[in-house]
């Protein structure tokens, strides 16, 4: 069977990165839907992106991962209605910790993974007081702080093997006979 | 260098976009105006799948408030439906009330009429048999009530107490074959007996032929009987029939009193009975 040139067909390799950045993308556009339409409804809203951005950062050390996290960021402070800064600081940040870390140590276990998320949801909540110069006032409401970044914590770490699995196995594609 | 980019690239990237988030935000927070060059290009790609998610999670979210809304409704209705099953329970208490209260006071009218000491009582129960017309009241002995004694309504006469316990009594009624009162046509003052059939209705017997009477005519007690008091009303003329043959007429007679029906009675002393009371009395 003869091959083809690369001009005529992606190699795996680029076909594979061009399938994880569509579903990487897709997943962002769909969990920023989520998180500023559909779950608006609920009592309270889980932090998809937080997850998807840990995922960057844990499997996708790279360049292209940084800036992904950084869109990410940026297209849920645009879309939410905050400032362009918020999320996208947040979101940087979280992913710098889990990249790093990670980088360092082996973090490719639930254990750690459930960490990481801890890890990452009160960094984003320490940036959203900074950024909201609510750092004095969050002393006064400490327990109201502690009991949000409690939800947050269980909610993220209930979907993250959820959310783990479907990304890898996306990213894993279809079975070729 | 190209090696020492490439070997740090990591840090380098992360510490790139942490510098530039933290720039936007800075400006972004002290700016009035937002800083957002990008931010409108994502929003205009975004904005129609947010109004459609929007519209779609209101409307899901509508549906199911109604739906709960039903649930509610269902509930409501059913505390409804058992508060009104109450009420009309209540409400036919109520009737029941008016009419014995209407009944009663029908009977204290009666009792008025110089009836010597009435004894009011109750039925409370009647024989199933058709071809029998007695009725059992809850009253006897113990309060009065004596063997012969005539039962009233306001409405007419009943029957006459034929047997007494102590604290019941049975009623022979009017319209048993064996039952008889003396009687008189109101109007014509012809006497003779109402009787009842055994086919349940009653008849006047043994008023001669060419005797004045008519459908309609209202028959009352005679009082010759020494039992009723003269001058209650038993029934009237519902049919006169003239035989070519025998010495009586054929009257068939409609009974005032709807016996099947009747609940309240009054139990009245013979008249014999209570016209000596009444001579001891003026002694």
């Amino acid at each position: 069977m003869p091959q083809r040139s690369s001009e005529q067909e992606p190699s795996d390799s680029e076909t594979s990165k061009l399938r994880t950045f569509g579903l990487l993308g897709g997943c962002g556009a769909g969990a920023i839907l989520l998180q500023t339409s559909v779950l608006q409804t609920l009592p309270f809203v889980p932090d998809l992106l937080l997850i998807l951005c840990v995922y960057l950062g844990i499997y996708h050390r790279s360049v292209a991962g940084a800036a992904g996290a950084f869109f990410l960021g940026y297209a849920l402070d645009s879309c939410s209605g905050l400032p362009a800064g918020t999320h996208t600081l947040a979101m940087s940040l979280i992913f710098s910790a889990v990249a790093l870390v990670s980088q360092s140590l082996w973090m490719n276990n639930p254990v750690s993974v459930f960490g990481l998320i801890a890890l990452a949801v009160l960094l984003k909540t320490v940036t959203f007081l900074f950024l909201h110069e609510a750092e004095w006032a969050a002393v006064l409401f400490l327990p109201l702080v502690a009991r949000y970044v409690l939800w947050d914590v269980l909610f993220s770490l209930l979907l993250t093997p959820l959310i783990f699995a479907l990304l890898a196995a996306g990213e894993r594609g279809p079975s070729r006979a | 260098m190209l090696e020492v980019l490439h070997r740090y690239r990591i840090l380098l990237s992360c510490g790139f976009i942490l510098f530039i988030s933290l720039l936007l935000a800075t400006v972004n927070a002290r700016s009035p105006y937002r800083m957002d060059p990008v931010g409108v290009l994502f929003l205009e790609v975004m904005q129609p799948f947010q109004v459609g998610l929007t519209a779609l999670t209101q409307g899901s979210v509508k549906v199911w408030d109604q739906y709960r809304d039903l649930l509610s409704v269902h509930q409501t209705n059913e505390v409804l439906r058992a508060r009104l099953a109450a009420f009309e329970r209540m409400h036919k208490q109520l009737i029941e009330l008016e009419l014995a209260n209407q009944r009663l006071e029908l009977l204290l009218g009666l009792r008025a009429q110089a009836l010597g000491s009435p004894i009011a009582a109750r039925v409370i129960g009647r024989n199933p048999g058709a071809w029998t017309h007695t009725a059992v009241l809850d009253k006897g002995q113990r309060h009065g009530i004596r063997k012969g004694m005539a039962v009233l309504t306001p409405a007419g006469v009943v029957g006459q107490v034929v047997s007494v316990g102590p604290h019941a009594a049975h009623i022979l009624l009017i319209a048993a074959p064996n039952s008889g009162i003396g009687a008189l046509v109101q109007r014509s003052r012809v006497p003779g007996i109402v009787s009842g059939t055994l086919a349940g209705h009653c008849h006047l017997k043994y008023v001669q032929r060419g005797s004045d009477v008519q459908v309609g005519d209202v028959i009352i007690t005679s009082g010759q009987d020494g039992i009723f008091p003269k001058g209650q009303q038993i029934g009237s003329v519902t049919r006169v029939t003239t035989r070519d043959d025998g010495m009586f007429q054929d009257l068939e007679v409609m009974l005032s009193a709807e016996l099947a029906k009747i609940e309240e009675v009054l139990v009245v002393a013979p008249a014999v009975v209570r016209a000596g009371a009444e001579r001891l009395g003026d002694e």
